[in-house]
């Protein structure tokens, strides 16, 4: 983990420290602080604005009501993203989902794999990237996208770093075939 | 500090219930109330129902009798504190370890048992009774696991669990090895036949209560389960 990470993380125990206190600003320190990287984490399992908006506002909900649940100085982001991930799953699992694909020009702004930016256009990344099942594009997500380490990314989905790691592995085998299929396809 | 995104309804929402509270205490806490609450049951239960050392325990070898009693105990509390960190979103016991953790506690039940009555016949099957002393000691079993399955299960449901029937299930087989760990130097039969029936009939059974009161939990809680 760098220094930046460091700091950011060291932020984030504070504001939750300030929150469990009853202090508003931290809270709202918290929500600017993951806003960005939990829409995006969000998008593996809605691929529409507005839901993932609702399902970000049910995640504070839920943070709010559990907020006894942290104990610091644990790390933060990976009680935060296990409750996100719930929240997606309870939705996704409650008949409440409906076709939420969305064209190209409507997707967020969610960054692709730097070693696969080269390779194809970011429209096309995201295609081949929703096409790989979902496990795949979590850790994809959490670790490539979002920076964190395999020790997080087996907190989050419950699994044991080894696991994360060898998804993440083979993950980003299966994005680049596809690449590869398409290339050779449109050849 | 850029807070324009706030939505004002999840901003009220919280604001209107923003009252301080006490974090949870770290998992080896928990896990020590839990076992100080097993304990007095365990204690309690024995006092209750005059429970006394099994008859033949001086012919079974040291690592036999209390050797094994204390690993199963060290086993049971160790299971009791996997589900009170599954219960914490963001440490999520990997499903391998759970699968390993509570393959270990039955397994462990079973050879015990296996070589307690390798090494000592107990007292004598009696033909048209098993049914009787089966049940006596399954209730045995069950009253001094239910306290530690109390405590566990209550000490689960105060977090956050994400995955309840996975939380209930360790609770469960926790508290079921702690039991039989006691039970093993208290009940005076070593025939197999009992042993496998009734005292790991009662491991499953407390495991799939642990189960399905977390998927009860679950419902009650997210709704959809």
């Amino acid at each position: 983990m760098g220094v930046d990470r460091q700091a950011e993380e060291r932020r984030l125990i504070e504001f939750m420290i300030g929150y469990q206190k009853g202090r508003m600003d931290d809270f709202e320190g918290l929500y600017a602080a993951l806003r960005q990287p939990l829409l995006r984490y969000l998008w593996t399992f809605v691929r529409n604005a507005t839901v993932a908006e609702d399902l970000l506002q049910e995640t504070f909900l839920q943070i709010h009501r559990a907020r006894q649940t942290y104990t610091p100085p644990r790390p933060v982001r990976p009680w935060v993203y296990a409750i996100t991930r719930h929240v997606a799953l309870m939705h996704l699992r409650s008949g409440r989902r409906r076709k939420e694909m969305l064209a190209d020009d409507q997707l967020p702004e969610v960054p692709v794999p730097p070693e696969m930016e080269k390779l194809a256009d970011r429209a096309t990344l995201h295609r081949l990237l929703a096409e790989l099942p979902r496990h795949a594009q979590e850790v994809l997500m959490l670790h490539h996208l979002l920076g964190m380490s395999f020790q997080e990314v087996g907190q989050i989905l419950g699994i044991a770093p080894g696991t994360a790691k060898v998804r993440s592995h083979r993950a980003l085998k299966a994005l680049r075939e596809r690449i590869a299929e398409r290339e050779g396809g449109a050849e | 500090m850029n807070t324009d995104l706030l939505p004002e309804s999840l901003r009220q929402a919280i604001s209107d219930d923003l009252a301080p509270v006490k974090p949870l205490p770290p998992v080896w806490m928990r896990t020590l109330y839990a076992v100080a609450v097993a304990a007095v049951g365990l204690a309690l239960v024995i006092v209750a129902f005059k429970l006394t050392l099994r008859p033949d325990m001086s012919e079974l070898p040291m690592w036999l009798g209390w050797g094994c009693t204390v690993v199963q105990l060290v086993v049971g509390v160790v299971l009791i504190g996997m589900a009170l960190r599954e219960a914490v979103p963001g440490s999520g016991v990997p499903a391998g370890t759970v699968a390993l953790a509570v393959g270990t506690g039955v397994l462990m039940q079973i050879l015990v048992g296996i070589a307690t009555w390798m090494n000592s016949p107990g007292m004598q099957w009696i033909e048209g009774k098993g049914l009787s002393i089966g049940l006596g000691c399954a209730a045995h079993d069950l009253a001094l696991g239910f306290p530690a399955l109390v405590a566990t299960l209550w000490l689960v449901f105060r977090a956050l669990p994400l995955r309840p029937s996975v939380s209930g299930l360790l609770g469960g087989t926790g508290a079921a090895v702690t039991a039989d760990a006691i039970n093993h130097i208290i009940c005076p039969m070593s025939d197999l036949r009992h042993v496998l029936v009734w005292h790991t009939g009662v491991i499953f059974g407390l495991m799939l209560v642990g189960w399905v009161v977390g998927k009860l939990w679950e419902r009650k809680r997210f709704g959809n389960s």
